[in-house]
This record gives C-alpha cells, sequence and structure tokens, in this order.
C-alpha cells in the first residue's frame, strides 16, 4: 500500500506528461532534399511571453505557431507567468534542447539580459516581439513591435473628434514603467498639443494618475479624479483594463453620458466595450501580425538573407462602426 | 522482522525512489534524436566524407557560431585536410555568413561539412543557390550521425537543473531547522528581494556612482546578507519574547521587507555595474560545476554534519519533538529558536545575493512566492510539519524532486499554469505518505 502510494506522483506525471507532448508538431516532408544526409526538419522556435494568460500573448503565440508550422518548423511555448527567473531559466532549459532560435517577450527589459547574453554565447538568434530587451551587451537579432507613439497619435485624433468643437478637460491614466505605455501618452499629447495651437476649442489635460494598467487602479484614479474635476468631460486610458476601471467609476458616479472614454490594445472585453457603447474608440494593436512577422524575420535570419532588424506594425483605430461589424463580439 | 525493514528503509530513502522514477520518466518522454558536437563526432563525420566523396573534392565547412564550434570546425578541417582534400573555407558563423562564402566559391564545391543547424540552413537554401551559382550545382552537404538520446539526460541540463534549484535548496536548509522546531518562516522570498535590493544599492554607495571594484561586490553581498540575518534574528527575537506564533510574525516580516525593498529600489530594478558579479549566479569554475551548485551541495554537507554531529543539531530535533520536555532537560529553548530563524533569514539573503548575481541586477520583484516553494521543498523531502522530525538531506532530495518536474515539463512545453496543478498534487502526495508512514509507524 505505501509503496503504491509512493509511486503515485511518477505514475500520475507519466500519463499527464504524454498528454504534455502536442507541442510536437509534424513538419511538412521536404522537397528538394540535396545530399543524402540531410534533415527533415528544420528545427525548433521556442517562445516565452511575459504570460500566456494575457489573451494579447496568447494571440501572438497561436500565429507563431501556426506560421512556424505553415514553413517546417517546430514550436515549443512556455509560459513564465511574468516571473524572470522562470523565463531566465526557461532560456537556460531552451540552449540546452540547443533549439534553432527564441522568441521572447521580456518579462523585465534589464534582468532579462544574462540568461540572452548565455542564448548569444550559444550561438542561438534571440528576436523580441513587443517589448524589447534594453540589458547592455545582448545581441538581438530582430524585434516586432507596435508603433505606440503612433498609437497614442491616433488616440489624440479620437480624443479631439470625441469632444468635438467645443474641447474639454481630459485624464489621462498611465503606466509609466511600461515604455511602451509613456510613448502612447507622448504621441497622444503631440497631438493634442497640436491641435490647441490651432484650434479654439482647446483640449486641456487637467490630470495625469497611475492606472497601473488594470482594472482596480483604474477605478480608484478614476474615482478620486472625478471628486476632483467635476468638469471632467473624458479620460484617456493606456489600456483596455484600466480603460475598464475608468468606465465602473463614471458609471458609480452617474456621469457616462457625459464622460467619453478612450482605451488601447482592442482586448476582447475591450471591443465589447466599444460596441455596447462604454468606450468611445480604442487604437488596436495587432497581435496576429506581430506573430506572423515575427516568424518571418527568424525565417530570413536562417536563410542568411538580410532584413530590417525592427519592424513597429502601426495601430489603427476602432470605433462603434467597426464593433458593429466584428463577427466576434454578441 | 524482514517487514519492518524494507518499511524502514522505504520511508528513510521512499522520496529518493520517487526522485529516479521521475528521472526515467522524464528521460522517456524527452527522448529525442541528438546531433552530436564533439571533436570525435567531427572525426567520425570526416571519416565518411573522405570515404564518399575520395581524393581532391572541393569542401566547405559550414558551422553555426556558439559555445565549442570552432573546436568542431577545426576538427574537420584538420582530418579532411590531412586526408588529403581541399578544404576551401572553413565558417563558424550565422546564416548570413554561410550565405556569403557560399557565393564565393570559385570553383565546384563538392561536398558540404555541416552541423546540425547548418544542415537545415542547406537542405533549405541549397536547391535556391544553385541556380544561382553554378559552382554549387553538384554539391552534396553532410552532418554528423544523429542518435537517440533524452534531452533531459544531457550534461548542461542536469546541471541546468542544479542550478535553477540551487536558491530554493539552499534557502530550505534554513527552513528545514525552522520546520523541525514545529515553526514556519514565510518572509523568505521578501527577503529575497529585500537582500538583492540592499546588495545592489551597497554596491552602488560604496563604488560612489563609478565601477565597482570587486571589493566592493563582496562588502555589498556581506551587507545583503548580514541585513537578512539581522531581520532573522528579529524574527525569532518576536518568536520567543512575545510567544507570537511563527505564522503570524514571519507574515508581517514578509510584507515590510517586501514593500521596504519597493521603497528602497523606488520600484525599479537596480543594475549593478560589474559583469564580475554574475561569478556566484552564473559562473562555473569547479570542473564544470556552477559555483552556485557547488555552493549548495557544501552548505548541505555542513547542515547535514550540524544535524546529526553536534549539540545545537540535537537541540532543534528536541525542540521540536517537545518544547517543555527539552526546556526541563537544560535545553536553551529560547537560544535554539532565535538560531534557526536567524539561520534562515541570512541563507535568505544569501538566495537573494545569488538571485541579484544570476540577473547583474537587484530586482524588487525577485523572490515572489518563492517561500512556498521553499516549503514544498522541505515537506516534498519527508519534514514534518509537526515539528521533530525531518533530515536535511530528504529536503535536497525533494528540492530536486520538485526542480526535476519543473525542467520536465518545461522541456516537454507544459503551459504554466498546469505545472501549477502538478506541483500541488505533488505536494499533497508527498505530505499524504507522510502521515502514513506516521500512522504506520505508530501502530508497529
Amino acid at each position: 500500500m505505501k509503496k503504491n502510494l509512493t509511486l503515485l506522483p511518477a505514475i500520475l506525471l507519466t500519463t499527464w506528461l504524454g498528454c504534455g507532448g502536442n507541442q510536437e508538431a509534424t513538419a511538412p516532408a521536404n522537397t528538394g532534399v540535396n545530399g543524402e544526409n540531410a534533415e527533415k526538419t528544420k528545427g525548433i522556435i521556442a517562445y516565452t511571453p511575459q504570460t500566456l494568460s494575457n489573451p494579447f500573448f496568447s494571440v501572438i503565440g497561436d500565429h507563431i505557431r501556426a506560421e512556424a508550422e505553415k514553413n517546417g518548423y517546430e514550436i515549443l511555448i512556455v509560459d513564465p507567468d511574468y516571473d524572470v527567473k522562470k523565463q531566465s531559466d526557461q532560456i537556460d532549459d531552451f540552449i540546452a534542447k540547443n533549439v534553432t532560435a527564441i522568441v521572447l517577450v521580456p518579462c523585465d527589459r534589464l534582468s532579462v539580459g544574462p540568461a540572452v547574453q548565455a542564448a548569444n554565447k550559444a550561438g542561438i538568434p534571440v528576436f523580441t516581439v513587443d517589448a524589447k530587451c534594453a540589458a547592455d551587451g545582448v545581441k538581438i537579432e530582430g524585434h516586432v513591435g507596435t508603433d505606440n507613439f503612433q498609437g497614442g497619435e491616433l488616440a489624440g485624433k479620437a480624443m479631439i473628434d470625441a469632444l468635438g468643437e467645443k474641447g474639454g478637460k481630459v485624464l489621462i491614466l498611465d503606466l509609466k514603467r511600461a515604455h511602451s505605455c509613456v510613448l502612447r501618452v507622448d504621441g497622444f499629447k503631440k497631438v493634442i498639443n497640436a491641435h490647441n495651437k490651432e484650434a479654439d476649442g482647446k483640449v486641456e489635460i487637467v490630470s495625469e494618475l497611475d492606472g497601473n494598467g488594470d482594472r482596480t487602479k483604474g477605478y480608484q484614479s478614476t474615482a478620486d479624479a472625478l471628486q476632483a474635476h467635476e468638469d471632467l468631460d473624458a479620460i484617456f486610458a493606456i489600456n483596455d483594463p484600466s480603460a475598464l476601471g475608468a468606465y465602473t467609476a463614471v458609471k458609480e458616479a452617474n456621469r457616462e453620458a457625459k464622460i467619453k472614454i478612450i482605451g488601447f490594445d482592442g482586448q476582447l472585453d475591450g471591443k465589447q466595450a466599444i460596441k455596447d457603447g462604454k468606450i468611445y474608440a480604442d487604437p488596436i494593436q495587432h497581435p496576429d501580425k506581430m506573430g506572423k512577422q515575427i516568424v518571418q524575420l527568424v525565417i530570413k535570419y536562417q536563410a542568411g538573407e538580410s532584413f530590417e532588424p525592427e519592424t513597429l506594425i502601426p495601430a489603427t483605430l476602432y470605433t462603434k462602426a467597426e464593433a458593429d461589424q466584428d463577427p466576434e463580439l454578441k | 522482522m524482514k517487514n519492518l525493514d524494507t518499511g524502514k528503509l522505504l520511508s528513510d530513502y521512499g522520496n529518493v525512489l520517487v526522485l529516479l522514477l521521475l528521472c526515467v520518466v522524464i528521460s522517456v518522454v524527452t527522448l529525442e534524436e541528438q546531433s552530436p558536437r564533439s571533436t570525435a563526432a567531427a572525426e567520425n563525420l570526416a571519416a565518411i566524407i573522405v570515404g564518399d566523396a575520395g581524393k581532391d573534392a572541393n569542401i566547405l565547412i559550414l558551422v553555426r557560431r556558439g559555445e565549442g564550434q570552432q573546436e568542431f570546425a577545426n576538427t574537420l578541417k584538420n582530418t579532411l585536410s590531412k586526408a588529403g582534400l581541399n578544404v576551401t573555407d572553413t565558417v563558424v558563423g550565422t546564416p548570413a555568413d554561410a550565405r556569403a562564402a557560399l557565393g564565393k566559391q570559385t570553383e565546384a564545391l563538392d561536398v558540404i561539412a555541416t552541423d546540425e543547424h547548418m544542415a537545415a540552413f542547406c537542405l533549405e537554401q541549397l536547391p535556391n543557390l544553385s541556380k544561382k551559382y553554378p559552382t554549387l550545382a553538384n554539391t552534396t552537404a553532410y552532418q554528423p550521425k544523429k542518435h537517440l538520446w533524452p534531452n533531459f539526460l544531457k550534461k548542461e541540463n542536469l546541471l541546468n537543473v542544479l542550478k535553477q534549484i540551487s536558491v530554493v535548496a539552499i534557502i530550505a536548509i534554513g527552513m528545514t531547522m525552522v520546520i523541525i522546531t514545529a515553526g514556519i518562516d514565510l518572509s523568505v522570498g521578501s527577503l529575497i528581494a529585500f537582500s538583492g535590493v540592499i546588495t545592489a544599492l551597497s554596491i552602488q554607495q560604496l563604488s560612489g556612482g563609478a565601477d565597482p571594484t570587486t571589493g566592493h561586490l563582496v562588502l555589498g553581498c556581506a551587507a545583503g546578507i548580514l541585513v537578512c540575518a539581522l531581520i532573522g534574528m528579529g524574527t525569532g527575537g518576536l518568536v520567543t519574547l512575545f510567544n507570537i506564533p511563527a505564522f503570524i510574525v514571519t507574515l508581517g516580516v514578509m510584507f515590510i521587507a517586501k514593500g521596504l525593498a519597493f521603497i528602497f529600489s523606488q520600484s525599479a530594478p537596480i543594475p549593478i555595474a560589474n559583469e564580475g558579479f554574475a561569478w556566484l549566479g552564473r559562473g562555473s569554475d569547479l570542473m564544470g560545476l556552477p559555483n552556485s551548485v557547488v555552493l549548495m551541495l557544501l552548505l548541505y554537507g555542513i547542515a547535514h554534519v550540524i544535524m546529526t554531529h553536534t549539540s545545537i543539531g540535537r537541540y532543534i530535533y528536541a525542540v521540536g519533538g517537545n518544547p517543555e520536555a527539552a526546556r526541563l532537560s537544560g535545553v536553551p529553548v529560547k537560544w535554539v529558536l532565535v538560531f534557526v530563524y536567524t539561520l534562515c533569514g541570512l541563507l535568505a539573503g544569501l538566495g537573494g545575493v545569488m538571485e541579484a548575481s544570476l540577473h547583474i541586477t537587484g530586482d524588487p520583484k525577485s523572490g515572489t512566492l518563492v517561500e512556498l516553494q521553499v516549503i514544498a521543498a522541505v515537506v516534498v523531502g519527508g519534514t514534518s510539519l509537526a515539528g521533530g522530525q525531518g533530515k536535511i538531506f530528504g529536503t535536497l532530495v525533494g528540492a530536486l524532486i520538485i526542480g526535476v518536474i519543473r525542467n520536465g515539463m518545461n522541456l516537454t512545453g507544459v503551459e504554466a499554469h498546469m505545472q501549477s496543478v502538478v506541483y500541488g498534487v505533488v505536494i499533497l502526495i508527498a505530505v499524504m505518505v507522510d502521515q502514513l508512514k506516521n500512522r504506520a509507524q505508530k501502530t508497529n
């Protein structure tokens, strides 16, 4: 009895590791084989994002998988769950596995550096998606990200459009520790400042608060701002969760008829909120394109072709008109 | 009688058995074709090429850059040249370098000798390139013969596993002692972050913004470790003087240390401007063993001696078994408790320094939930939360079990939330086994 119990974890693991092998993709047979000792698959592309619980990163992962398998690569996806230590361990595991290329969304743009250096030393090319690695002495072969500054400009234009000729008072919910979100606010302000020089109906930024990129803090900061500014007209939040948190606070204060909210990202619940009229508009990112293009960079690298090391994918504006046409939404 | 012996054997070494079984299972599921990269493999490959291509053949050597790759290429080159073949060029580099080298061939190229990665490149690119460059029309690519071997059992991977558990395992030494006294320390995860931040800040202060010297690094580490030892001492003091349950005291310390780590670092990771700081976390000096692993094994050896051959070791067991009886027989119960919490804090501080060294950064976010991994390692290692029982090497085995499972799941690509479920199941089973074991011992 005791012996059986001791064995249980191992038995459990056997069954479950057996099921976990779904990442072993079968590569299509290659044609034009030149040489009898030639390979059958082109190798493994390994992907470690910040987390897979955020749909943004899992959509990138899905498209990396699809594009990689289409081109004859195997794909290995792991989830560090925002923990840079776990992510570094995963990169070490990739190196031990001698993968063909590593695609990375750094959990921390500095701390991940030594792990990337280890991959560099092993000769494995490293690519980044969405967020960059800013550590010293690392070699990143390619990067695909969103043009966050241009996305911020789109948000600024949408804001001017939403407020109309009279202009109005705006609250910004930012996330200063994320470089991408700082760029969004910079782009937003550039458009607003240019507008204020020419137009009569000025758009005045009355407050910039930390929204922490989540609903809880977005709600709290907005609730405070609503107390301080009785005449607030609009809110720009740097992502959907904080925009939705802001909406909750606005609704609680019964001011949803007057206050317009602009978010960012275009996650599913953000899009739904736009359709329901809770959010005015979102500059949206395109994780599908990001996943596809990063694999294209890997393929070009592997083929020894020259390529532009950085691709920025423009954000596009998503309003109620687009939401009404969107088959994804209820 | 015989029955009793196997029972004892199983209860003493049951988790070693589980560890071995896990290794076997993971070896089987990570079995994969491997392309050898040794110099012997290069010699074999050269022999095959010489046999197939004959003398006077033109050969290009293409190998992906990386550690040890230059030797592989050189061995190929020397062996082939010795056999009289004409090596036109040797490239250790990126696919772009390979493409350039192929374009530069002036005479008809007969053979490309490659490693696994460049073989994939040749397979893909040769058909097109041969249209562009007539010199490549009759070129054949060769790579070393593949063999089946588990990814898990590769030397680099096994060293990875040891390296990855080293922080948790080292802190688990202190935690084992704390738990044997029937206590608990929830603050160790936060102390990792706190120690890392204090170390990084001390180094910054000591070097005055300039490049820190090795002396600055050592002093900084000492500061981080010492501060955490003092915090541990404070914890022990609160537990003994005010008789507050360890769970509550360490819960409080956990929040305080985490908060202070963020305040002192102003919520941003603090980089350490000297690559030499990575020595402890990423270096490997002794026979290829990572320094963190050597340190771990050394500390386990010392801890084992302390627990089995010294009076303080016996006191720790006595306090956990029955504090009142221990006090009456002259054991300084309070000092023993202060000692174990101080040691636990000190080791957590050391863990924080190792973590900071791994990333060359003092990061206030590091160490999150590590306390639970440490407790899990201790429990899986067979130490009873009721106190009085437990073995230091059992904890090492517990840490290994957790590390091996994690590594196995990463190598096969199991997603993070499923990993969490598996950890939970393993911990529950370990505790169940522990309970049944105790019951069996009582009835015997």
